[in-house]
């Protein structure tokens, strides 16, 4: 059976047919019961009735007087008598037959018998006398016993099919009733404003309602928190665009006002500069957007010591030009399993950072070492480090620590983080031992040898399913 | 008139402290915000750009602290926040102006020059005193209706003294307001500037007061 959708149509229908069924089995447990009692209470009416002839007609024996009883009940016509007095049909009731009702097998013997006459069935009880001479046989039809059977369960069924109805009735007031909260969620949440993301409260909540309310409030939290979230990233992005955008503007007016043609240069040159600074801050927002979507999953085996290589020289004029002492230590291949394009921006930016946030002359040590199949980078400085509570505020977005005037786009930290996240890989931020300054270690599960071919093969398989997978 | 710029990027705070020398503003810049609130307590600035993130001193704390201490001169915040109440609380904190990043150098030098213009009590830019016009803006002075060719320390000079007419100003005050870190100051160069303005502009315009300084006839901070 199908159920109909609305949950009022689906009590209802529940408890009508719940009932109907109980009703039912009452109704057949109370005719079988019935209809023994019957038979019984008859019987031994049948019984009595014949011992009474047997007796009146032991008395009466010389008398050939037959008088018809008199027809007194109702039921009386369905119940006849016969007494045959030495194979003579003495008294007898008017409707009997004149055959003797024994079984057709003409047993001559006493007790309870069921005998068809013309087309009737009887319930027959046959009695002898003492010197069995007198026959007696005391029948009912047996269609007058299934008429008594139906008046009773007829008494028995009327009220109960008369109250169904007004049970329907009643169940569908109290199951709509008893659904009213759902009712009123329902048209609470139809007449919401859709960006609305404050709490749904229903006053008297049933209890079976509060974890349903309360896992909504909870969704409802978690999309205003990733709204808000977005939205303030979205007006930080402007605002640090804006910036750039400003010395553009300052430096390009300079230089459009200036004759003498050094400072023009120079303007120009800043303006440039500006740019600059811009495209990568544009890049660096657009990285992170993208490894927010989920994109950029394509990935393979990557040897981490020609990425190190490629973006340490890269990047190693800028530390020249500032006098810094930038050294690479990788004595053998490191080959884990990711994305180049996204581990070749987490080392550009953890190496960017160091040459940023360090002093002229200062010391960068980048080294890259298997450990306990782990493959481990370290980039520490002898800068001056951060403090307990910056390191806290590390990777959100735009943060900078104080007392910081380098132009970093805020965004370094936030994409190392998610690369190493996207990658399965820890990230530990510490106090370098050795160069005083900041230390950072980004710890990738090796990739094994049997495994290389493989993950060289899956290009396709996304980098987030491959988190802790060969750890 | 010598301004202090704390901006701590370095690429827009050299862009702005070239293009407002380009207009003849003394410019002095400070990148952080203890070094701004040390600056404004100690130089009688005509007006300060004040970048509101700013490295270990909020530009907020600045503002708040400086004009607690009693620092009055026009304070002009530039940020790149334009939200209605960040501006709102700059205004409260006892900012005089609020511009939002990318700010355009002419219309910066102007709000400079209107800023400085309104706190010495004068609602129209031009100045004039006995028959010289001078004209912030352009540059420009004027002898009875004729330009007079100044160089940029005698205009600078002459607005300083017309912006403080009827007020004596030491030779120590008007250095200050005229020359800008790490520019050389000659011992005789204010007493060259005013003889030159003289021979330009007539004998009686500038009054020496012996054994104190220069004053410029008129009446003190009245609209002309």
């Amino acid at each position: 059976m199908k159920l109909p959708r609305s949950l009022q149509g689906r009590l209802l229908a529940l408890v009508t047919g719940v009932v109907l069924g109980v009703w039912l089995v009452t109704i057949a447990v109370t005719w079988r019961d019935a209809s023994e009692e019957i038979d019984r209470l008859l019987d031994s009416h049948l019984a009595q009735a014949a011992a009474l002839l047997v007796m009146q007609q032991a008395q009466m024996a010389d008398d050939d007087e037959a008088p018809d009883t008199p027809v007194l009940h109702p039921y009386a016509p369905k119940v006849v008598f016969q007494v045959f007095h030495e194979g003579r049909l003495g008294l007898h009731s008017a409707n009997a037959p004149a055959q003797p009702m024994m079984p057709p097998e003409g047993k001559r013997a006493s007790g309870f018998s069921t005998v068809h006459i013309e087309g009737n069935a009887w319930r027959v009880f046959a009695a002898r006398g003492l010197q069995q001479d007198v026959e007696v046989y005391v029948g009912e039809r047996v269609d007058s016993r299934r008429s008594i059977l139906l008046a009773v369960m007829r008494s028995a069924f009327w009220p109960m099919a008369v109250a169904l109805p007004v049970l329907v009735l009643v169940t569908w007031w109290a199951v709509r009733r008893g659904a009213a909260p759902l009712r009123d969620l329902g048209r609470t949440l139809s007449r919401r404003d859709p960006r609305a993301l404050d709490p749904v409260c229903i006053a008297r909540a049933p209890q079976e309602m509060q974890p349903m309310l309360d896992a909504l409030n909870r969704l409802f939290d978690r999309i205003r928190a990733v709204l808000d979230a977005e939205r303030r990233f979205t007006a930080d992005a402007a605002h640090e665009l804006r910036t750039p955008i400003a010395a553009i503007k300052a430096q390009t007016q300079v230089a459009m006002a200036e004759d003498d043609a050094v400072l023009r240069t120079h303007a120009l040159s800043g303006a440039l500069d500006g740019c600059n600074r811009a495209v990568h801050l544009v890049d660096q927002l657009l990285l992170l957007s993208r490894l927010e979507a989920g994109a950029l999953t394509e990935s393979g085996a990557v040897d981490l010591r020609t990425l190190a290589q490629r973006v340490a020289a890269d990047i190693a004029p800028r530390s020249i030009a500032r006098s810094q002492q930038l050294e690479l230590d990788a004595p053998e291949p490191c080959r884990v399993s990711g994305n180049e394009v996204l581990l070749v921006s987490l080392i550009r930016n953890l190496l960017d950072n160091a040459i940023r946030y360090s002093p002229a002359g200062a010391r960068i040590a980048v080294s890259l070492s298997p450990r306990n199949r782990r493959v481990l980078l370290r980039v520490e400085d002898s800068g001056p480090g951060l403090s307990e509570e910056e390191r806290a505020r590390l990777g959100e977005r735009f943060f900078r620590a104080r007392g910081q005037w380098q132009s970093g786009s805020g965004l370094g930290w936030s994409i190392v983080q998610r690369v190493a996240g996207a990658h399965g890989a820890q990230l530990d931020v510490s106090r370098s031992p050795l160069l005083g300054g900041l230390r950072v270690e980004v710890s990738f599960a090796e990739l094994a040898v049997d495994a290389d071919r493989s993950a060289g093969q899956g290009s396709q398989t996304g980098v987030t399913g491959d988190r802790g997978g060969r750890e | 008139m010598r301004i202090l710029l704390v901006e701590d990027d370095p690429l827009l705070g050299d862009g702005i402290r070239a293009g407002l020398r380009q207009q003849g503003f003394q410019v002095d810049w400070v990148q952080d915000g203890e070094a701004a609130q040390r600056e404004l307590r100690a130089q009688p600035y005509a007006a300060t750009v004040l970048d509101l993130g700013l490295p270990r001193m909020d530009g907020i704390d600045v503002l708040r602290s400086v004009r607690r201490v009693g620092v009055d001169f026009p304070i002009l915040v530039l940020t790149a926040r334009d939200a209605v109440p960040d501006r709102v609380r700059g205004l409260d904190m006892g900012a005089d102006d609020y511009v939002v990043k990318p700010v355009d150098l002419q219309e910066l030098g102007a709000r400079l020059r209107a800023l400085v213009r309104r706190s010495h009590g004068r609602p129209r830019e031009r100045l004039e005193a006995h028959d010289v016009v001078l004209d912030p803006a352009s540059r420009m002075v004027y002898l009875a209706g004729v330009p007079v060719t100044l160089s940029s320390r005698e205009f600078d000079l002459l607005h300083v003294l017309m912006l403080n007419a009827g007020r004596v100003l030491s030779r120590e005050q008007i250095e200050q307001h005229l020359y800008s870190w790490g520019q050389e100051v000659e011992s005789n160069a204010v007493e060259v500037h005013v003889h030159r303005l003289r021979s330009k502009l007539g004998s009686d315009m500038i009054r020496t007061v012996r054994g104190i300084g220069y004053v410029l006839p008129g009446k003190p901070a009245a609209a002309s």
